[in-house]
């Protein structure tokens, strides 16, 4: 694998020689975006802090792997993060920071003593006077949004805000600030050295399967291509991207090839690659109801549609699953799905309905079959 | 706003949160007024920042924090029976903790350990792969 490869701080070596400008614009002919699942141009990103004013930046690597089925920072933190660190000491470097975060989600508390000592090893050996922190989370799906990890960090509850302003201009601390996931991080160093550098992206693949696992393929794979690696148990009746992606009949889209925009045009996100896979044996209604759960249980209540939408949501569909809802409760559902998807504040409430929409679009008779 | 220049510590807040919950189990309200004071950061803040994270705690937890994922993922692969086991076997529902303060279970969200569906963890270790048998065998060495 590719992301694998090591780069023995080579990397950032090369990179010191070249100057900031020189490596902002190398990274951004490579045209490496970002991999949380937002695509924004990592170099335009750090372009846009080294051009602001300050007399501190920040570069803050997020490590707040939060959406379900999603599993690829792990895989990284595991098994390379002495790349990561380079990658984060260039990102320093191109944007002249002086202070890096690894906001490092609670549930991987686990792997923080061997990143703190990998962090110790790599600045010693570079002989880098970079100020590395690895902050830990608290348990909280939205903070992995980028306003809401700044809040975070501030000591404020994880919320998100309003952008703009944007980090790049106002971030932590009220000062630029550059926020990257670990796999846009990690893949720095091994653009910046390897000239055979290929934009290939890491795939979490979950689910009803055999071989679940972290698989890095090339972006545009059709998805029948994708799925047979993970070995479907059963015929595959639906692929959910995660929670806040939606999802997909398999039959039907199975000759698709996996980009944004193809995915978009069906009203549902590709993020960060993440396929969780559910077999004929599986109800919709049911994974409905279960991701519903996990919305009302991370709104963070701030906005009345989210925290009270995704409630009654919530509640509506466990009167389908339990066969104890109207037609009429159906179509309230259903309007109540769009008021929160358009009214809600932050990318969160927004998207906590994709999943629920694209499933009443393709699989609405199984809800249908368990009404009264 | 700078919050720095308010709040020179609010940076070192949430460190300090986490670590009074390791030590103590949760976070009391004398804890985050003794925070207040050293911070100068007001305890409603503390107490809003606090109330906010799903692994911070203003009631005291059991020895053994067990958090178990619910996650589609998981949900697939029959975590439903898994918890019900856990629950049988310590006879406290998700939010409770057992009389003799030993055990806190809580469902949670997805740990990221989607490829050893269905997972848990009990003190930031994570189980995967489990079934019934194991659970037993889990809860069992935690009881021993």
């Amino acid at each position: 694998m590719q992301i694998l490869k090591k780069t023995n701080l080579k990397a950032l070596e090369k990179a010191k020689k070249l100057g900031s400008e020189k490596i902002i614009a190398l990274v951004s002919k490579k045209g490496l975006t970002g991999r949380a699942g937002g695509g924004f141009p990592t170099g335009k990103k750090w372009q846009m802090v080294k051009e602001t004013p300050a007399n501190e930046k920040y570069v803050i690597c997020n490590a707040d792997e939060g959406e379900p089925g999603t599993f690829k920072d792990r895989f990284i933190l595991e098994n390379n993060p002495e790349t990561l660190i380079e990658g984060i000491m260039i990102a320093c470097f191109a944007v002249n920071a002086k202070k890096a975060y690894i906001y490092l989600r609670s549930e991987y508390t686990s792997l923080k003593p061997k990143l703190q000592k990998t962090i110790n090893e790599v600045l010693k050996k570079a002989k880098s006077k970079l100020n590395m922190e690895i902050f830990s989370g608290a348990g909280s799906y939205v903070v992995g949004e980028e306003t809401a990890i700044i809040a975070s960090i501030e000591g404020k509850r994880g919320q998100p805000n309003l952008r703009p302003p944007y980090p790049t201009t106002q971030g932590l601390f009220n000062k630029p600030t550059v926020i990257n996931n670990v796999e846009t991080l990690t893949n720095i160093p091994q653009l910046v050295l390897f000239d055979d550098w290929k934009d290939l992206k890491l795939h979490s693949l979950s689910g009803c399967v055999n071989k679940p696992g972290v698989y890095e393929l090339p972006i545009g794979i059709k998805l029948k291509d994708i799925i047979k690696l993970a070995e479907p148990k059963n015929k595959v009746k639906a692929i959910y991207f995660g929670c806040f992606g939606g999802c997909l009949p398999y039959e039907q889209f199975k000759e698709m090839e996996m980009k944004q925009e193809n995915i978009c045009k069906q009203n549902c996100a590709l993020g960060s690659s993440t396929m969780i896979i559910v077999d004929e044996t599986k109800s919709i209604v049911d994974i409905a109801t279960n991701i519903a759960k996990f919305y009302e249980f991370e709104s963070c209540g701030r906005c009345t549609p989210c925290r009270e939408g995704t409630m009654r949501i919530l509640h509506f569909l466990e009167e389908i699953s339990l066969g104890k809802a109207t037609k009429e409760d159906f179509e309230t559902l259903q309007e109540l799905a769009w008021v929160i998807k358009e009214t809600s504040f932050c990318g969160l409430g927004q998207s906590s309905m994709n999943h629920l929409l694209s499933a009443l679009q393709y699989f609405k008779k199984e809800f249908e079959a368990k009404l009264k | 706003m700078n919050l720095k220049e308010v709040y020179p510590d609010c940076d070192k807040l949430l460190p300090r949160l986490i670590a009074e919950q390791k030590k103590n189990g949760f976070i009391s309200e004398q804890a985050m007024k003794k925070i207040s004071d050293e911070t100068k950061i007001p305890i409603s803040r503390i107490y809003a920042a606090t109330t906010f994270y799903a692994n911070l705690f203003v009631r005291k937890q059991g020895n053994y924090l067990i958090e178990i994922c619910n996650s589609p993922s998981c949900y697939l692969n029959n975590s439903l029976d898994v918890i019900k086991e856990l629950e049988k076997l310590l006879k406290i529902k998700s939010g409770e903790t057992t009389k003799d303060n030993k055990f806190s279970l809580h469902i949670g969200s997805c740990i990221g350990c989607c490829d050893k569906a269905p997972a848990m963890m009990i003190n930031k270790k994570v189980y995967g792969n489990l079934t019934k048998e194991k659970i037993k065998e889990i809860i069992q060495k935690c009881k021993s």
